[in-house]
């Protein structure tokens, strides 16, 4: 390649990297602004967030503590590379810090999660808002907000060509990601339940768990509240009240529709799952486990259309090894694949067995048969809080590897699978106070990592004037380059992928300078021989630069990828400084391709180049000549 | 040829120093030095930062009484506070939290029992003239979980089995073993000497620790690149054993790595310089420490350590036993060409055994090979 053509594509490079700075990834503002790298925690400060946990039956575990701050800490580092910090403070609080200005990706993670897999036996839709207002088709305020339509079929049918999701056995094929997602499955909603509640009389019950004295003095709050009548009547309720016949049947529960969702929460199963007034919006704002005993059946709103009533949790959160998102090859959807521990794996096969095989006759068949309009299996509902995720049919009877598919973006599908990976902290949150906080070590601390920068600059380029003359240039300009590409890049990637420089990552940065200047010595020293043994240097550069450029690549190969593994493997801080370290190698190759080989070239065609003064390659020389006669005498300058 | 001196004869590549003939030396200080620094993770282990231990969290109003506190007072304040309860304590970060009237600091220090840190609360309310209800202590875990340590740790194994069969496909098994052979041994030297002096061990430390990984092999890399160079086809001849063309790629390359240690280890000094002379401690001492005593090593190591393992390795291998022994055999058949010093020896000579060097005999790089050539033995040659 010709160097001209080198620098250029090197030019090429700098032009559409300074481009991106400026006016891509969302940059606003001032000039200034937008040349600012994303700051760290230690250096400008943060927000931070504290979380109070509670576990039911009292205090958390330490153990318990532990794994939740785990899972926070996956969560926080899942948003990008911005070393968080996660610590435990006391017996029940943690407190998350990031950097700069962070309420929105802070607010979620404390969203306690306790994953349950329950098999779906029952559903009738969200009817409180026709059951409130029976004569007037507008929707009230108080109900989920979906407008009654007017199909009289009673599903919750996936809107066009989004199928149903479903689970399948894995089939063997590659892939990798990771994220979380809810179908998106725009259901349209009926006011209208009749045939597709379950059959009461086939419903599995389980004999309903003893209420502890606290439920039962809350419950007995709620029931004055209501009036005894009305609560004996609802109590009552084994089925969904069927507007169809009377439209006004639904209006007698009106009170039930005022109650405060903690209030909800502690009804009966049967009266939140078929008292009509009771509306999906209320079910949703229940407090954080309100519905995570797993030995309870519970109601939770699927997509906010329908209450769907659920069989004790056979499986659990911890019973999963892995989850990933990957693209199906076969018809390029993307897909969420599932793993479970190995005890996990017999929980999953007696839920999916039990799924799989359901007859018509099943509660539980029914009730997919109404949601999704059409049906072959029973579906298993992956709930987390209290939230449905998915509620994918059952399609084989599945031990380990499953894939949830459904119509999944790859957003979607990641965050699905995030969900489920990091899905089950043990406890549950209440979110603190959110405060800015300062930086831990200021700027002060900036500067003088800056200044370090500046000294370790200044001494290797005394070095390399000193040992190379004139050739300390070329490594100087191309430190300068180096430098000025990194810079670029990291503004580029704070804003795109989070990335934020903390002071390790600063001195990360000053130590890839030595291990840049490097690649010059292990060059030059190549020159140095090639001279010596009496090239000429038009002769000696190319060769030189064929010889080092073996070495440097092996060299580099392996900073590279010690950076990559370190990268994939690791978390936290330590993948935030294999990323610098990556980044500024590969940068650094970069340079030595595309600069310093075209520039000796330039520079080996002009006469100064051998003589002692200017590149001190020519001492060498001199003492070769008065040795012994080289065939191929060089001419001094 | 007249003698020059070894700075000229450094520069040239032509120092001459017999490094891989002492490798028993060597192999004795490295094996001597590994025991000390095991013996020390036994014995004194390792002082752990409070990020890994956990500790204890003051948290004090900024505005009380009618007065504002700053940061530095606060973060003074405390520090005295928990030194009068316990003198090992120490404090690592002060942030203010939140803004304005409601704003209160927040410093962590090293844990304390609960009677120390009550006593600290005691003499911080004293101190700062504040109530004494306004100020907190609490217990606070380690920000740098086990999880990241053990997640490092798979990625140091993950990356440890992918460079040895990089350094197999690249250079060759023995080459592949010594490179892995001195970067652990730099890696336990830089513990060692944490472990002994017992400088504190902080998230920055581990980090700047896993930087040695790539920068030690770099250097070997440098080296086994000149040796691979030197020793190919060296069978064919009959000049040179193979511990002598690898002395000889180390004295090409010497240069070579004391330039690119000293490159490399010139920014670290800037940042050693400024974060303990400037700034007392913090991150940047603590990697500026870590990464100037780990590569300070790397370089030692990849001359003084990785190319002898190589050559006693070579030695042993079979073809290169022969050649070793044909070579001198040749030589002590050759009297008028043995070098002084060069002890005649059986051919049978045991493996352990270094063929001491040629000296001056020694061929310079670039050299052509000697004209004289003495009952080139067809047969002799495989």
């Amino acid at each position: 390649m010709h160097p001209g053509r080198q620098l250029g594509v090197l030019g090429l490079i700098f032009v559409v990297l300074y481009l991106l700075v400026f006016f891509a990834g969302g940059a606003s503002g001032s000039f200034t602004n937008r040349l600012k790298p994303k700051l760290g925690l230690d250096l400008v400060g943060g927000t931070q967030a504290t979380y109070i946990a509670t576990q039911a039956g009292g205090a958390p575990t330490k153990e318990a503590m532990d794994q939740a701050r785990q899972i926070i800490a996956n969560r926080v580092n899942a948003l990008g590379v911005s070393e968080a910090e996660v610590v435990v403070q006391g017996n029940n609080t943690i407190v998350v810090s990031l950097a700069g200005k962070a309420d929105d990706q802070l607010k979620d993670l404390g969203n306690a999660a306790n994953m349950r897999f329950r098999l779906l036996i029952g559903t009738t839709m969200d009817i409180s808002a026709s059951a409130l207002n029976p004569a007037s088709p507008a929707p009230s305020a108080s109900a989920s907000g979906a407008a009654p339509s007017a199909n009289p079929s009673g599903s919750v049918a996936p809107s066009t060509g989004a199928s149903a999701p479903s689970v399948v056995a894995s089939p063997s094929t590659g892939g990798q990601g990771g994220g979380e997602a809810v179908p998106s499955a725009t259901p349209s909603v009926a006011p209208s339940v009749a045939p597709s509640a379950a059959a009461p009389a086939a419903t599995p019950t389980a004999a309903p768990a003893p209420v502890s004295a606290s439920v039962q003095e809350q419950r007995a709050a709620v029931e004055k509240k209501i009036g005894a009548k009305l609560w004996a009547q609802a109590d009552k309720l084994t089925a969904p009240v069927d507007l169809t016949t009377d439209p006004k049947a639904g209006l007698v529960y009106k009170p039930f529709n005022a109650l405060t969702p903690a209030e909800v929460a502690v009804l009966s199963t049967n009266m939140q799952m078929y008292v009509p007034t009771i509306s999906c919006d209320q079910l949703d704002k229940r407090p954080n486990g309100s519905i995570d005993k797993a030995e309870d059946q519970v109601v939770a709103c699927y997509s906010g259309q329908a209450k769907v009533l659920m069989d004790q949790a056979k499986v659990v959160g911890d019973d999963i090894s892995s989850a990933s998102p990957q693209l199906d090859q076969q018809n390029g959807q993307w897909v969420v694949s599932l793993d479970f521990k190995s005890e996990g794996q017999k929980k999953w096969a007696d839920l999916t067995r039990v799924a799989f095989n359901a007859t018509s006759s099943d509660p539980c068949f029914t009730a997919v048969q109404a949601l999704y309009g059409s049906a072959d299996h029973c579906a298993v509902a992956v709930v987390l809080d209290k939230e449905i995720l998915s509620a994918p049919q059952i399609q084989a009877v599945l031990t380990g590897s499953s894939q949830i598919t459904g119509s999944f973006t790859v957003t979607t599908a990641k965050q699905l699978a995030d969900q489920l990976k990091f899905g089950a902290i043990p406890v549950t949150f209440s979110a603190g106070p959110m405060q800015t906080v300062s930086a831990t070590l200021g700027l002060q601390q900036l500067e003088a990592g800056l200044l370090a920068a500046a000294i370790g600059l200044a001494l290797v380029a005394l070095y390399a004037f000193f040992y190379y003359r004139l050739l300390g240039s070329v490594i100087i300009l191309s430190l300068g380059l180096s430098a000025l590409l990194t810079f670029g890049a990291l503004v580029f990637l704070g804003r795109t992928m989070g990335y934020t420089l903390t002071l390790a990552g600063i001195a990360g940065f000053i130590v890839s300078l030595g291990i840049a200047a490097d690649s010059f010595v292990i060059y030059f020293e190549r020159l140095k021989d090639e001279i010596h043994e009496g090239r000429t240097a038009r002769s000696a550069v190319p060769r030189a630069w064929h010889r080092a450029r073996r070495t440097i690549i092996s060299a580099n190969t392996i900073t590279i990828m010690c950076a990559v593994v370190l990268y994939i493997v690791s978390i936290g801080a330590v993948q935030g400084f294999a990323f610098a370290m990556g980044l500024s190698t590969v940068l650094d190759l970069l340079v030595v391709f595309l600069f310093r080989h075209p520039i000796m070239t330039m520079f080996a065609n002009t006469k100064a180049f051998l003589s002692p003064r200017v590149s001190g390659l020519g001492r060498v020389l001199r003492r070769n000549s008065t040795e012994e006669p080289v065939s191929s005498r060089v001419k001094e300058a | 040829m007249a003698r020059q001196g070894l700075a000229s004869r450094l520069y040239a590549g032509e120092a001459n120093i017999d490094i891989v003939g002492r490798r028993k030396m060597w192999f004795t200080i490295a094996a001597a030095l590994v025991l000390i620094s095991i013996g020390s993770f036994v014995i004194k282990q390792f002082e752990l930062g409070i990020e890994f231990s956990g500790g204890t969290s003051f948290s004090v109003p900024a505005a009380a009484g009618g007065k504002t506190l700053t940061q530095d007072e606060v973060s003074n304040a405390v520090e005295k506070a928990v030194q009068q309860a316990n003198p090992d304590a120490s404090i690592s970060t002060t942030q203010q939290v939140g803004e304005g009237k409601d704003a209160s600091y927040t410093v962590r220090a090293s844990a304390l029992t609960t009677s120390e840190a009550e006593g600290a609360k005691a003499s911080l309310v004293k101190d700062l003239g504040l109530d004494a209800t306004k100020i907190s202590d609490n217990q606070v875990s380690a920000a740098w979980g086990g999880q990241v340590t053990k997640q490092a740790v798979i990625g140091l194994i993950i990356f440890l089995v992918l460079v040895v069969a990089y350094l197999i496909i690249r250079f060759e098994v023995r080459m592949a073993v010594a490179a892995l052979a001195s970067l652990l041994f730099d890696l336990v030297m830089t513990a060692g000497v944490y472990s002994l002096v017992g400088f504190e061990v902080t998230p920055s430390t581990v980090i700047g620790f896993l930087t040695i990984l790539g920068y030690s092999l770099y250097d070997v890399v440098v080296v086994f690149d000149k040796v691979q160079e030197n020793t190919r086809g060296i069978t064919a001849g009959s000049t040179r054993t193979y511990s002598e063309a690898t002395n000889l790629a180390v004295n090409q390359t010497l240069m070579r790595s004391l330039n690119t240690g000293l490159v490399a280890l010139l920014p670290v000094g800037g940042l050693l310089f400024i974060g303990a002379g400037l700034l007392g401690a913090g991150t940047l001492k603590d990697l500026g420490l870590v990464l100037f005593v780990g590569m300070g090593f790397g370089v030692l190591s990849s001359i003084l350590f990785a190319a002898p393992v190589l050559s006693a390795l070579k030695d042993r291998e079979p073809k290169i036993k022969a050649h070793n022994a044909r070579v001198l055999a040749r030589r002590t058949n050759r009297s008028d060409d043995v070098a002084k010093g060069d002890r005649v020896r059986p051919v049978n000579a045991a493996d352990s055994d270094v063929p001491a060097m040629a000296g001056s005999t020694t061929p310079r790089p670039g050299a052509r090979p000697q004209a004289r050539r003495n009952g080139n033995r067809p047969g002799t040659k495989r």
